[in-house]
């Protein structure tokens, strides 16, 4: 837990430092998730591209906490939602994040500065395949923010997250 | 070693002899039961408490019932039924979307795209075993059912599509996962409906536990409206009670500062009016003394007979203001009683203008008695007083007159309320009086202050007295007057009509008294010696006695026509003196008793009265005064 939390806060001042504008590299492996709309760092036509390595390559965060989908507390990593953002160079206010079964909803770019908002592609150390909500899920803090529990931040964690356009 | 008086406690007995403190000792509130009673605290606390707590209890239930219905809110969002029926639906969507991808042709990309169909399906499958959708569809054998159903497919299919089954898919194999897939259609479908109609119910079951917490709730709400009500209610009460405590104390604390004023003020009006009688006193006794002196000097002077009537002058105008401060001590204590009998009105104003004749005479005033023929013959009245009154009225008339005449009127009058009344008016022609002397002219020493008035001697008690003995009376003393045109004093008392009992008889001035055998008991010297030179005068003979015992003494062994009897003297008092003289036998116990006492009060000469005394005087007793009494004893006793 102790450690989770000071790799929290060091990702935090991670994050706060500026991203030297430096080009998207382009995929080496299976596209996992598309970054469209208002983004600057492309490295395909109008969309930021990432691999499973790409994402993996930025700053990881571990958070372990209840959810609706999971009836015991479980342990999802991967990197911060505003650090994948800033890697796009996403300048708009809204996301809207789709899923594989076209699932879609809106999530304030806000909330990613708000709350350590973590875009898991691991679920308790593993790789999650499709068929177990995976590859990507968007997770929020909710263990440590109790006004997260309610219906409209668990509408706002798609899971077998695919796409994520900036508005 | 001088001792010092130990602190006093605060409020103790030592603060008698320290200056007034503005609020009483606890003690003495305490000591009267009337302030205590008004002092005391309503009894209201406990009130005040068992209500707070009520209210305090129902906020709680308040509180806890509000906790409970946000647990109950909780729950829903936490446990998000409705989402049970959204995954159903995607569930459905999903199965829809597999079945069309199975039934294409398949080839290389189509394969990839039904393992992605297959994995999503799947994934919905699992979120059937999930807590949420179990616990809403576990009860149902439907959904037992269906999920049997979906496992066994699962189960099936994964032989080629599941984790780690590189196999792919062979066209008999998709045919009967297609076949397979085809009878899942059914149970998904009441599945589903299943689902819906459970979260309905929930709802409904939810909605009830709402309502039903909402009731309580505003049972809670309006029971703790009630004691708020309650609350404020026994609080202004409360209030009320204290702020009327407060008032009362004030109103308390006020009636103590002006009783205290009105004592101050009494205590002041005592010393001026001891300063002004010290000075009073001290003006004609000074006269006296004088005189005296200037007579033991040169006896045989010509001038001597003035001296002596200036002396005898200053005597008699010291007896006569020691006699008003007596009366008016007598009319300020509630001690004198009148004592009215039927009096024949003119033999009363005949005697008054007779009494003030010579003076008015020496002055060269007319003085004239009218008497109104419509008045009673017989009144009832104090003769005494109104003697006093009516002769207080002429002799100021006659002091601040120079020329002109007096007038005395007696006339018939009525009162405010109709009641008859006897009107005395005294008009003289003399100074007058100023409005600003006139107001302060019934109070005692407020003599006139005018130079010319200042001339006239006066103790300035007469009016005083005057005024407060006709309102004893029931009547009043009224003055109307302006300077230099002359005053009228007017005295009213009520006119009660007696019954004609014929001439009264006449005194008998100078009626022959046969030579008495008087015992004089006093214990002072010098009034044991008028007395014997005034009896001896008379032609009495006296004996002395120094006490009440010497006085029983002499009684008990020689006969006496008359004892006159100081009440206050050492060894034996007169009172027990009288006692025991009474007690005698025949002759010493019927003698004539006559009481001489120097205070004034009622209860003294009751006093005497009963212990056998026949008469009660205050002393001193001048030479008019016992032939007077001498006279009235034993006048009409024919001559021997």
């Amino acid at each position: 837990m102790m450690y989770r939390r000071q790799f929290l806060s060091l990702s935090a001042v991670l994050a706060g430092v500026p991203h030297p504008a430096r080009a998207l590299a382009p995929p080496g492996g299976r596209v996992v998730l598309k970054v469209t709309g208002q983004v600057k760092q492309t490295n395909q036509e109008g969309a930021a591209a990432f691999d499973m390595a790409m994402l993996e390559r930025l700053p990881q965060a571990r958070l372990t906490t209840r959810t609706p989908w999971f009836s015991a507390p479980r342990s999802f990593t991967g990197p911060l939602l505003r650090d994948v953002l800033a890697a796009a160079g996403a300048q708009g206010s809204r996301l809207r994040a789709t899923a594989l079964n076209a699932y879609s909803v809106e999530i304030p770019v806000d909330d990613t500065r708000r709350w350590d908002v973590v875009l898991a592609r691991l679920l308790d150390d593993k790789p999650m395949p499709v068929r177990e909500k995976g590859p990507l899920f968007i997770i929020y803090p909710f263990d440590n923010h109790a006004e997260l529990r309610n219906s409209v931040y668990y509408s706002r964690c798609p899971w077998q997250l695919t796409l994520i356009d900036v508005q | 070693m001088p001792m010092e008086p130990p602190p006093a406690p605060p409020g103790g007995a030592g603060s008698a002899a320290s200056p007034t403190p503005p609020t009483p000792p606890a003690g003495q509130a305490a000591a009267t039961p009337s302030a205590d009673d008004r002092l005391q605290a309503p009894r209201l606390t406990p009130w005040l408490g068992v209500t707070g707590l009520l209210l305090l209890a129902t906020l709680l239930a308040a509180a806890f019932v509000q906790v409970r219905q946000g647990a109950l809110l909780n729950m829903a969002v936490l446990y998000q039924d409705d989402y049970v029926v959204l995954n159903l639906y995607q569930l459905e969507t999903e199965y829809l979307r597999l079945r069309e991808q199975m039934r294409h042709e398949p080839d290389a990309d189509k394969a990839e795209a039904l393992q992605l169909r297959y994995d999503i399906f799947v994934s919905r499958v699992g979120l059937l075993d999930g807590e949420r959708a179990h616990r809403l569809l576990s009860a149902t054998p439907v959904a037992a059912q269906a999920i049997q159903a979906l496992n066994a497919f699962i189960r099936n299919a994964d032989r080629w599509l599941g984790p780690g089954s590189s196999a792919s898919l062979p066209p008999h194999a998709t045919a009967a996962l297609l076949a397979e897939l085809a009878h899942l259609d059914g149970p998904l479908r009441r599945l589903m409906l299943e689902a819906t109609h459970q979260v309905a119910a929930q709802i409904t079951a939810r909605q009830a536990s709402v309502n039903q917490h909402n009731a309580i709730g505003l049972a809670l709400t309006g029971f703790l409206s009630f004691m708020v009500l309650v609350f404020a209610v026994v609080a202004l009460r409360q209030m009320r009670a204290q702020g009327e405590r407060h008032r009362r104390l004030q109103a308390l604390a006020d009636e103590l500062r002006d009783a205290r004023m009105a004592a101050d003020a009494a205590n002041q009006a005592k010393s001026d009016f001891l300063a002004d009688m010290s000075h009073e006193l001290r003006t004609p006794l000074h006269g006296l003394v004088g005189m005296l002196s200037l007579l033991r000097g040169a006896p045989g002077q010509p001038q001597a007979d003035a001296w002596l009537a200036t002396a005898e002058d200053s005597a008699r105008h010291l007896q006569e203001l020691l006699d008003d401060i007596l009366d008016l001590n007598k009319l300020e204590s509630g001690a004198l009683a009148l004592l009215p009998a039927p009096v024949h009105l003119a033999t009363l104003v005949r005697e008054v203008q007779a009494l003030l004749q010579p003076a008015a005479h020496a002055k060269g005033l007319g003085l004239l008695a009218e008497l109104d023929p419509a008045l009673p013959p017989q009144v009832w009245l104090d003769a005494t007083r109104v003697r006093q009154v009516l002769f207080n009225l002429l002799t100021n008339a006659v002091k601040y007159s120079d020329s002109g005449a007096v007038v005395l009127r007696c006339a018939r009058g009525q009162a405010d309320d109709a009641t008859p009344q006897l009107v005395f008016d005294v008009v003289d022609s003399g100074i007058g009086i100023d409005p600003d002397t006139l107001s302060r002219l019934f109070y005692r020493f407020s003599r006139a202050e005018d130079p010319l008035a200042r001339q006239k001697a006066g103790a300035g008690l007469g009016l005083a007295i005057s005024r407060k003995l006709a309102r004893l009376m029931g009547g009043e003393v009224t003055a109307r007057s302006a300077p230099g045109a002359g005053s009228m004093f007017r005295f009213t008392c009520p006119l009660r009509v007696a019954e004609a009992v014929g001439t009264p008889a006449a005194a008998q001035p100078g009626g022959q008294v046969h030579p008495l055998r008087v015992l004089v008991a006093d214990d002072h010297p010098v009034n044991r010696m008028v007395m014997q030179a005034q009896l001896e005068r008379l032609g009495h003979t006296c004996t002395l006695a120094e006490d009440g015992e010497q006085a029983l003494a002499l009684a008990t062994a020689q006969a006496f026509d008359l004892v006159l009897m100081d009440v206050h003297m050492p060894v034996m008092n007169g009172y027990e003196a009288m006692a025991a003289l009474r007690a005698l036998p025949a002759p010493g116990g019927r003698c004539c008793i006559v009481a001489l006492t120097a205070d004034v009060f009622a209860e003294t000469r009751q006093r005497c009265l009963n212990a056998g005394a026949d008469d009660v005087l205050t002393k001193p007793l001048a030479l008019p005064g016992l032939q007077a009494l001498l006279v009235q004893r034993f006048g009409q006793e024919p001559l021997g």
